[in-house]
């Protein structure tokens, strides 16, 4: 017991007195997540507007495939992304592997299925009113676009900041692809794997509990806005 | 000369008819009231001038550009943010600049009554002030074909009034409305009758 008092006691101090491996590698996660996220956003909101207002071929598919990649293993996401960027890989060529480029494109994987299900539920659930009055006042296209998302942000905001939480705190892409190098792309989940299991134990903690502020952070965020949805419903 | 026209139209919703309506020639210019019972399709009919229901080719003929014609539902939808952002959205659509579309805008919710809302977000409106706030955004697009949803409904009398007194002035606006009770006498110059389908078929 004695030691896992000593071992946060050292964690607040390592936290506080801005250890460069510890801010390096916070700085390094949010990153890497932000990218990934800004990434997903921007692959994943025009086909989740897209299946939200069109019926099309293989539009049921399309929609259970992203579904059902909500909960993928990222060890297993991170072994796809290894195959795809190892030397003898489709992109090898590219020489992404151990690169935080990597991580980035593996995370945004994890986050485009979160960003898709999820903003499709929000787009979905707006009332019909919404494109009707839109249409009615003479919006173009990209107005309407705009209007649909300002009327589905909350939605749209959560979906986000799942994405983010899942991006910033997953250890098996980060692990897989990015290798866990010092000062290239090492990041606070694998780092703390790193630490402890080299004997550091207060810096894995100091780590582990940076990670869990920023997930515990984002949980409570989500949660503030569901209920700010529900009252704008 | 005509803005509107319907020929053989027929709504069906499930397979089941929801409207059938006579061939229907509306004038610009011209104050239609519908009127009905419950189901007889007198929003329908609306959406359909709205052209917010898909219909046959040749069912309805429009002699006005689809950015011409506007609609205010029975229970308007306004946009999460300002009262005024609400008003402006058609102008911002035209691309008038900003502070046309404030003047237009403050200018509509004052012919309306509802300067006092200018400042306001939507949210915590009333039902009469959000009716009246999505009458202000239709009427600043100076629709040439306006559509009306039981616009009345929940306003209090001062706010009748004064809109009442605001499209009386639309001498160029062909103005339909559906259920058109609070409206001073003569304000409508011709009305149709609708008759639910199941009742019509009964009857023939």
């Amino acid at each position: 017991m004695e030691f896992l008092v000593e071992g946060l006691r050292e964690a607040v101090r390592l936290i506080l007195r801005g250890d460069p491996q510890v801010i390096d590698a916070t700085g390094r996660t949010l990153a890497i997540s932000l990218s990934a996220v800004s990434l997903a956003i921007c692959l994943g909101l025009p086909i989740a507007l897209l299946l939200a207002r069109r019926r099309f071929l293989g539009h049921r598919l399309l929609l259970i495939l992203f579904r059902s990649l909500l909960g993928i293993p990222t060890v297993f996401l991170g072994l796809v992304c290894f195959g795809l960027f190892s030397r003898r890989g489709p992109l090898g060529p590219l020489d992404l592997l151990y690169t935080p480029s990597a991580i980035v494109i593996g995370e945004t994987l994890l986050a485009l299925p979160i960003v898709i299900a999820l903003a499709h539920g929000a787009f979905t659930a707006l009332d019909p009113r919404v494109s009707e009055t839109a249409r009615t006042l003479g919006a173009g296209p990209i107005r309407r676009l705009l209007t649909y998302v300002g009327e589905a942000r909350t939605g749209l905001i959560l979906a986000v900041l799942t994405a983010f939480a899942r991006c910033s705190t997953e250890l098996g892409i980060a692990m897989m692809v990015g290798g866990n190098l010092k000062d290239r792309t090492r990041t606070l989940a694998t780092a703390t794997a790193l630490e402890t299991g080299k004997g550091e134990f207060a810096v894995g903690l100091a780590m582990g509990g940076l990670l869990l502020l920023l997930a515990t952070g984002m949980t409570v965020l989500v949660a503030a806005l569901g209920k700010e949805g529900q009252k704008n419903t | 000369m005509t803005i509107v026209s319907t020929h053989g139209l027929e709504i069906f919703r499930n397979q089941a008819p929801i409207l059938a309506v006579d061939d229907l020639d509306i004038g610009r210019g011209e104050r239609v009231g519908i009127h009905g019972g419950n189901g007889s399709g007198k929003t329908t009919l609306l959406r359909v001038l709205a052209a917010l229901e898909p219909t046959l080719p040749g069912q309805v003929t429009w002699q006005c550009s689809p950015d011409q014609l506007t609609l205010v539902h029975q229970d308007p939808w306004l946009f999460r943010g300002s009262v005024l952002a609400n008003v402006e959205y058609g102008l911002a659509a035209r691309r008038v600049k900003r502070t046309a579309r404030r003047r237009r805008a403050a200018d509509w919710l004052e012919r309306l009554g509802a300067t006092h809302l200018l400042g306001r977000n939507v949210e915590g409106l009333s039902a009469g002030e959000r009716r009246r706030v999505a009458l202000a955004r239709a009427l600043v697009i100076d629709p040439r074909l306006l559509l009306l949803d039981e616009p009345l409904a929940e306003i209090d009398d001062q706010g009748v009034q004064a809109i009442d007194l605001a499209l009386a002035q639309l001498s160029d606006t062909t103005i339909v409305i559906a259920s058109p009770v609070g409206l001073p006498d003569g304000f409508i110059e011709r009305t149709i009758e609708l008759v639910a389908p199941r009742e019509r078929a009964s009857r023939v």
